[in-house]
């Protein structure tokens, strides 16, 4: 259940409202994305890196599996580089004591700053001084208000939210054999974030695939609920091939409901890791497929890109990291690549 | 109803007396709890108020402490009627209770107690005087002969006897005309109980009226000058306590002679 | 103009470890983070920067607490009155932000206060209902949205500014720990919410108005907080409904480690201060020491709950 979907990000989100059906994830000014991979600190720059003793600051919004999968794919990056990182904060949503976070972080003047910014009116003015200092800002999914690149920062780095709702439209469609009816539950609430994964699933499914229609569609804004949403979906629609679920949580909400309902052939797909979904589908139960995101790779590319910022190297304003569909066959590499972790011992058991 | 006994009948005086409780009468709903009360408390004087439990005596206690008020008759202090609204106006007539639970904040020093509610001031800020507080409890406790540690200690560090010490000093600073008593040593050690009896019996110097109720007939004999028996609500006699013995009062407690 | 507290207090060791605490985890600090930037001048005042709005609830706090009730909701009374304020200053004047902001702390406060002092509900059940009541209209109140606060006055007064070179937000956290410690040590209200935390009996039957002094102290618990809500909303320029709602642990444990006893009639603003700085200092030391964030929470979980132990041996009846 990664929470950090959950994020706010209402002036972002405004911005990219239009952006919804264009077939890619864009940035908050409508950059367009560079791959992940693209951004990368040759082996040549690591002596000069090395003898600058940078340091940098992780500034975090929340603590999760997906943050310690960026912190650890930052970290690999920075100590390949030479670079210490001297503070590691999380400010458990609070925009108030990110604020905090990062003046008490400042004291260690770090070279570069990685932040998830909690809130963007609020943040503008938090980061104001590490970026008036000169500080390399890389921040992940949000950006403060009115900050330009790549004078203000030096990249904005997130998920390839467009390819993962495509990705989980393509993997139900596999799994209901390309036809069937769908039940779409969104996440009902203005999240830059979801709102980008679940359109770009319905988008996909309207455009790639004829044969399948969307036939129910609930907004959650509760993951609590999902159950019960759920069982009302299937009691008006009791033959859904499929329900894609916006989010790990939710989700495991609608797998309950399917039991409760001895449901075997309703096949669901959602978003980010989960044990007790995984569990599910390497079982060869209801969950037909989880799309995750490269984190540890987000984390890499923050780092990198904050470290050819250093350097004086240019920067993409805009960088996603892919996204990875994992089923029962590969979930061992997914996790791994997602999370930089073995999967859960429940789940390579049931395998 | 009749009554052939005269209820009043203390020792005569020219003095007004400082209480003057005429036919009260308290009931609650249909039960009544105290019929036809009358007594007459001088200035100076030790008044017992004794009887079984349920005989209502506490009633009495809180209607002249002005808890509650009587269904009907009159209250009069210092000849004047009176009808207290609450107990802050029988407080401010200069009427004190000593509670049984003693009613004192135990984390709180000795002379903010004294002085609870009823703080003194100074300045346009009115910040506590707590100089003068603690001088005049001081002296209070010095002359009362309450031996405790001093004015500042806390009251949860104080024996029971010197809680209760404390108690009754602060309704002897506070009273100008009657204190009422409610068992005043049921909680306390023979030690402790004859140090607070100790306290009581100076009180009458001090020229204040002292209703006590108490279940210790030895405490009783050794400190009033006047005994009231009260049974099921009805005022049994009032007898002066130098020309009556153990004896008959129990019967008069009991009814059973 | 203030005098001492009776020296009886001052003569109570336990009155003494929230300063002994503050004294070893700062001597601690200084000697291992002395290359890092702990005993910078910037780093001090930023401590006492970012537990400005803390210490303020915690002022409150104490009175409460002091009385023998608690107020659980006052971290939703932040957000409320930050969100107030924000809006309001959007079509209005600063001041009519400022009352908006204050209003709305008194008004919640009185609502917690009715419903205690009057209806006789516990204080504990009445403050954990509008605790999630206010939380949720603070997120109502704007959809989730945070909002802008750009009046430069405001924010000069509430957040970054200074008056004589001292910030004012040090200037906040003195002024209302000195009004809060001569109001609870000095006034006679002070007396009587101690009387009625001690023994709510003895304190009615001695003529105080127990009613009255229990609505008193939420009311004043929401003043507080919605004082801290607009500090919060100077310093970071913006209102939003997380605001405050992450301090209700910080401020209960600092209050209680500066020696304020949770069944109330003992307390101290004061100490609340101290222990409030402490919270800030161990939060502040521990991220210069550059522990992952689990460690940190682990270790500043150890700490306060030594302190907490320590303080509250003798202080609950």
């Amino acid at each position: 259940m990664k929470i950090r979907n959950l994020l706010a990000a209402a002036s972002v989100a405004s911005l990219l409202l239009g952006a919804f059906a264009q077939a890619q994830t864009v940035g908050p000014s409508g950059e367009s994305a560079t791959p992940s991979s693209g951004v990368t600190v040759g082996d040549d720059k690591i002596a000069a890196l090395k003898a600058g003793g940078y340091k940098a600051a992780l500034l975090w919004h929340d603590q999760s599996d997906f943050v310690n999968a960026v912190t650890a794919g930052a970290a690999a990056e920075f100590q390949r580089l030479g670079i210490e990182i001297v503070a590691t904060t999380s400010a458990g949503f609070d925009a108030a004591k990110q604020r905090s976070d990062i003046e008490t972080a400042l004291a260690k003047m770090p070279n570069i700053v990685l932040s998830l910014p909690l809130d963007a009116v609020a943040s503008a003015v938090a980061f104001k001084e590490a970026k008036d200092n000169g500080v390399k800002l890389v921040f992940l999914s949000n950006l403060p208000k009115d900050y330009k690149h790549p004078a203000d920062y030096a990249a904005i780095v997130t998920d390839d939210l467009f390819q993962m709702g495509k990705q989980a439209a393509d993997a139900l469609a596999d799994a209901m054999g390309g036809k069937g009816t769908v039940g779409w539950v969104f996440h009902d609430a203005s999240y830059y974030v979801t709102n980008q994964r679940d359109n770009a699933f319905k988008t996909t499914i309207e455009n790639d695939y004829p044969n399948i229609k969307i036939v129910a569609e609930q907004g959650i804004s509760d993951p609590a609920r999902a159950e019960e949403i759920a069982n009302a979906m299937l009691l008006k629609n009791p033959d859904l091939g499929g329900i894609y679920v916006t989010w790990a949580g939710p989700a495991e909400g609608v797998l309950a409901a399917l039991r409760a309902n001895g449901n075997k052939t309703t096949k669901i797909v959602t978003l980010d890791l989960s044990e007790p979904i995984a569990l599910d589908m390497v079982k060869g139960g209801n969950v037909a497929a989880i799309v995750a995101d490269e984190a540890f790779e987000l984390g890499r590319a923050m780092a990198a890109a904050g470290a050819r910022a250093l350097i004086g190297e240019d920067t993409p304003a805009f960088v996603v990291a892919p996204a990875v569909t994992v089923k029962a066959s590969n979930v061992e590499e997914g996790w791994q690549l997602s999370l930089r972790k073995d999967a859960p011992k429940s789940v390579k058991a049931a395998k | 109803m009749t009554r052939s006994t005269a209820h009043n009948e203390g020792p005569k005086s020219d003095h007004t007396p400082v209480l003057k409780l005429e036919n009260i009468h308290k009931s609650f709903g249909g039960v009544v709890a105290v019929e036809d009360f009358s007594l007459q408390l001088k200035a100076g004087e030790i008044v017992a108020l004794v009887g079984d439990n349920g005989a209502g005596k506490s009633t009495l206690i809180k209607i002249v402490s002005g808890v509650h008020s009587p269904t009907h008759g009159t209250i009069s202090l210092d000849g004047e009627t009176v009808t207290f609204a609450d107990a802050s106006t029988a407080r401010s007539q200069g009427i004190e209770v000593v509670y049984q639970d003693l009613a004192l904040a135990d984390l709180q020093p000795v002379y903010m107690n004294l002085f609870l509610g009823r703080e003194a001031v100074y300045g346009p800020l009115k910040l506590l005087e707590r100089k003068k507080m603690m001088s005049e409890t001081q002296a209070l406790v010095d002359e009362l002969d309450v031996r405790i540690p001093s004015a500042k200690a806390i009251i949860r560090d104080l024996s029971g006897g010197q809680r209760q010490g404390v108690a009754i000093a602060r309704a002897t600073h506070w009273a100008t005309k009657l204190i009422l008593l409610d068992e005043p040593t049921a909680a306390l050690g023979v030690a402790e109980t004859a140090k607070v009896e100790k306290i009581i019996a100076s009180l009458k110097a001090r020229n204040i009226a002292i209703l006590i109720i108490s279940h210790s007939l030895d405490q009783v004999f050794r400190l009033s000058d006047r005994i009231c028996v009260l049974r099921r609500g009805v005022q049994i006699g009032v007898k002066e306590t130098a020309k009556t013995s153990k004896n008959e009062i129990v019967s008069m407690i009991t009814g059973v002679s | 103009m203030t005098k001492l507290t009776s020296p009886n207090q001052w003569l109570d060791p336990k009155r003494y470890v929230v300063y002994l605490g503050f004294v070893l985890i700062f001597a601690f600090f200084a000697i291992t983070l002395a290359d890092d930037g702990f005993l910078t001048t910037r780093n001090l005042s930023n401590i006492v920067l970012q537990t400005a709005p803390a210490t303020i609830m915690a002022v409150g706090f104490v009175f409460v607490l002091s009385a023998g009730e608690i107020d659980l909701s006052f971290g939703s009374i932040t957000a409320v009155s930050a969100l107030s304020a924000a809006v309001i200053m959007q079509e209005h004047s600063m001041l009519a932000g400022i009352a908006a902001g204050l209003g709305a702390g008194l008004a919640i406060g009185w609502f917690n206060g009715v419903m205690v002092a009057y209806l006789r509900l516990p204080s504990f059940l009445v403050t954990l209902a509008t605790l999630g009541l206010f939380a949720g209209i603070a997120r109502s109140m704007t959809n989730l949205r945070s909002i802008p606060v750009v009046n430069d006055t405001f924010t000069g007064i509430f957040g970054s500014g200074s008056l004589f070179g001292i910030p004012s937000l040090i200037l906040w956290t003195l002024g209302a720990v000195i009004v809060g410690h001569v109001i609870y040590r000095e006034s006679r209200f002070g007396a009587h919410v101690l009387a009625t935390g001690d023994n709510a009996n003895a304190a009615q039957v001695a003529g105080i108005k127990v009613p009255r002094i229990r609505l008193a102290v939420l009311m004043a618990s929401g003043f507080c907080a919605g004082l801290a809500g607009l500090l919060y909303a100077g310093r970071i320029q913006a209102a939003k409904y997380t605001l405050g709602e992450s301090d209700l642990m910080i401020v209960i444990a600092a209050v209680i480690v500066g020696g304020t006893a949770l069944n109330g009639g003992k307390g101290s603003v004061v100490g609340a201060l101290v222990g409030s700085l402490m919270m800030g200092m161990l939060n502040n030391g521990l991220i210069l020491m550059g522990l992952p964030v689990s460690d940190q929470m682990i270790v500043r979980g150890l700490i306060i709950l030594i302190a907490v132990a320590i303080s509250l041996r003798d202080n609950t009846r």
